[in-house]
């Protein structure tokens, strides 16, 4: 079985007075095609936690690896890379470029891969696809609702096939109705084989995935074990 | 363990990449760019209205001639006039290398008027002057109308105009010359290398002594010489026109003039380019200040893309590039800017439209440095930011 990520005693602490230490020691393991819900209170370093598995942060002390590469000592080209090939990101904002269209913001996706333009909006189009938005491919962000906006994030995160796709909120700028769509989305990605990782403080959502892992003072509480 | 994949960008998605805030934000770019397109505008008008203005000078240069000479009146140490002796016309022609020699007079309080009605201090700057048929010649002159003074014609009350005196007097008919009438019979094109022939009434010399008692001495005389051979025929001139007493000849190159004014013209140019200079300056200092509020603005895009797996360098080359684009449209602008103006002016003045290669190429490359300078600090905080740091910023 192949492990997607990983976390070996990872710590982080941010210094000054008094330090602060959002992830206290956390030993985690999400093999190829599961799917984790990583659930806590507000405050509990289930971000920060999901800032180290996207390599986005480095941990003050402990192991990280993705798709079994160590990004913790690799130099910051070289953990872009990972980012660029191994993962995707879905964030509570969206966080979509206003000025390009629903295609164009799913190719970006691959920018950092150096894949040609025409190969990349091609590979965006399947993803549009894949998420139920082929009819929306020309809109630009501001045309488009929450829920839709989130499905291009989503597109986006996968277009690449990344090992893992990580989720920071996904639902958390969503009403109920658009939030059930997304999540059925998520699922759907799962049952097609994709590693899905959400962090998450709401219960429905973490109900959807496999496993929770339940975060608390930046250790982990419970873990609900792979049940696949 | 696996080799770490890279993080590559394409260097035309770079390009897009960098257009991407100018795109977006429009009116913001065009107005910083407005700087650098002002300035630059301004140094490729300074050079190519000078270049046109200097064109023109050399132009009007080359069809007047470097080679004509003047020898004239000379003053004596302590004050007074010298005149050239009698003999200096013949002795001049001489000289190895002269091709032709006009010798013509200044004839002293002997003034020219429209009418005998004209009060006689409005002498209006003109001179009256005998010359002879050689002035046409020598001088390379053309007539704008009638024919000049010949051998005939010279002992008459008549009178050949200067472009000038014509423009003062009219063009035909009768003008009152020192207690006489004299008729026109001819006008001159203008004259810019010899501007006194331009304000002068010219008589013939038997005409100038017998109406206004002239002695028929060449005060002025106009020699042409080959043109290799100015400088020996130049260092000759004062000794052979007045053997008696050379330091008092005195000797000039008319195109020298010209010559000057185009040193002046050039000149002048360095002051204009320091304003464009400082022009460039304010507009570096725009993109400076724009490209900076851009990358504040735009930290969620930067913690995007670095989560999309751009590195820290895709990060600064992206502001970098977006700065030298935003400064390469504002030189580009500048550039078709300059060339409007100079059209314009050298329109205006019916030069040749001459804009130097030089300037339009150091514009866009100058731009373009601009452009770098401007977006290197930009691009540098850009590009420290932290993927984590960022992406918090709505």
């Amino acid at each position: 079985m192949r492990i997607a990520l990983e976390a070996v005693g990872v710590r982080k602490v941010y210094p000054g007075p008094p330090p602060v230490v959002p992830v206290a020691g956390i030993d985690l393991c999400v093999a190829e095609g599961e799917s984790v819900a990583v659930v806590g209170p507000s405050g509990s370093g289930k971000s920060t936690l999901l800032h180290l598995l996207a390599a986005l942060d480095r941990p003050t002390a402990g192991t990280v690896r993705i798709d079994g590469i160590d990004v913790s000592g690799l130099p910051d080209a070289e953990v872009a890379g990972v980012r660029a090939h191994r993962l995707g990101i879905v964030f509570q904002q969206f966080h979509l470029i206003d000025s390009l269209t629903a295609v164009d913001n799913v190719a970006t996706g691959l920018l950092y891969r150096g894949i040609r333009a025409a190969r990349r909006r091609h590979l965006a189009r399947t993803a549009l696809d894949r998420v139920g938005l082929g009819h929306r491919e020309r809109h630009r962000p501001t045309e488009l609702s929450g829920g839709e906006r989130q499905r291009v994030a989503i597109a986006r995160a996968i277009v690449g096939e990344p090992a893992a796709v990580l989720a920071d909120e996904p639902t958390g700028n969503l009403d109920s109705v658009a939030a059930a769509g997304l999540l059925d989305l998520l699922t759907g990605l799962h049952r097609d084989g994709a590693t899905v990782l959400v962090v998450t403080h709401d219960a429905v959502v973490a109900s959807t995935m496999h496993r929770q892992v339940e975060v608390r003072d930046g250790l982990i509480a419970r873990d609900s074990g792979t049940g696949r | 363990m696996t080799a770490p994949p890279r993080s590559r960008l394409r260097p035309g998605d770079l390009l897009g990449v960098a257009s991407v805030g100018l795109r977006t934000r429009r009116v913001r770019a065009a107005l910083s760019a407005l700087g650098v397109a002002i300035g630059i505008a301004s140094i490729v008008s300074v050079l190519g209205i000078a270049a046109s203005a200097q064109a023109d000078l050399l132009a009007q240069i080359d069809r007047l001639g470097t080679n004509l000479l003047t020898v004239s009146d000379g003053q004596a140490v302590g004050g007074g006039p010298v005149p050239l002796p009698a003999t200096a016309p013949a002795m001049v022609a001489r000289i190895d290398g002269v091709a032709g020699v006009a010798p013509t007079a200044e004839i002293p309080t002997v003034y020219a008027y429209r009418n005998d009605l004209v009060p006689v201090t409005h002498t209006n700057g003109l001179s009256v002057r005998a010359a002879d048929a050689d002035l046409v010649p020598v001088l390379g002159a053309t007539l704008a109308s009638g024919h000049f003074l010949t051998g005939a014609t010279g002992r008459y009350p008549v009178a050949v105009l200067g472009a000038h005196a014509a423009s003062v007097l009219g063009r035909t008919g009768r003008i009152w010359v020192g207690g006489h009438w004299l008729t026109v019979v001819g006008v001159l094109d203008p004259l810019p290398l010899v501007p006194e022939i331009d304000r002068a009434v010219l008589v013939g010399f038997p005409a100038a002594g017998s109406l206004y008692g002239h002695d028929g001495h060449a005060g002025r005389i106009y020699v042409r010489t080959a043109v290799d051979d100015v400088a020996t025929v130049a260092a000759a001139l004062a000794r052979t026109a007045n053997p008696v007493n050379a330091v008092a000849a005195s000797v000039s190159r008319p195109s020298d003039v010209l010559t000057a004014r185009l040193a002046v013209a050039r000149s002048g140019t360095g002051l204009f380019l320091g304003l464009g200079a400082v022009a460039l300056l304010v507009g570096t200092v725009g993109i400076a200040n724009v490209m900076v509020i851009g990358v504040l603005e735009r930290r969620a895009e930067i913690g995007l893309r670095r989560a999309l797996g751009a590195r820290r360098g895709h990060i600064g080359a992206q502001f970098l590039g977006e700065a030298i684009l935003l400064a390469f449209v504002g030189g580009t602008i500048g550039v078709g800017l300059g060339i409007l103006i100079t059209g314009i002016v050298a329109a205006l003045h019916a030069w040749t439209l001459t804009i130097p290669a030089a300037a339009v190429w150091g514009g866009l490359a100058a731009a373009m440095v601009i452009g770098a300078v401007a977006g290197l600090y930009p691009a540098a905080r850009a590009a420290r930011l932290a993927p984590t740091d960022a992406l918090r910023s709505p």
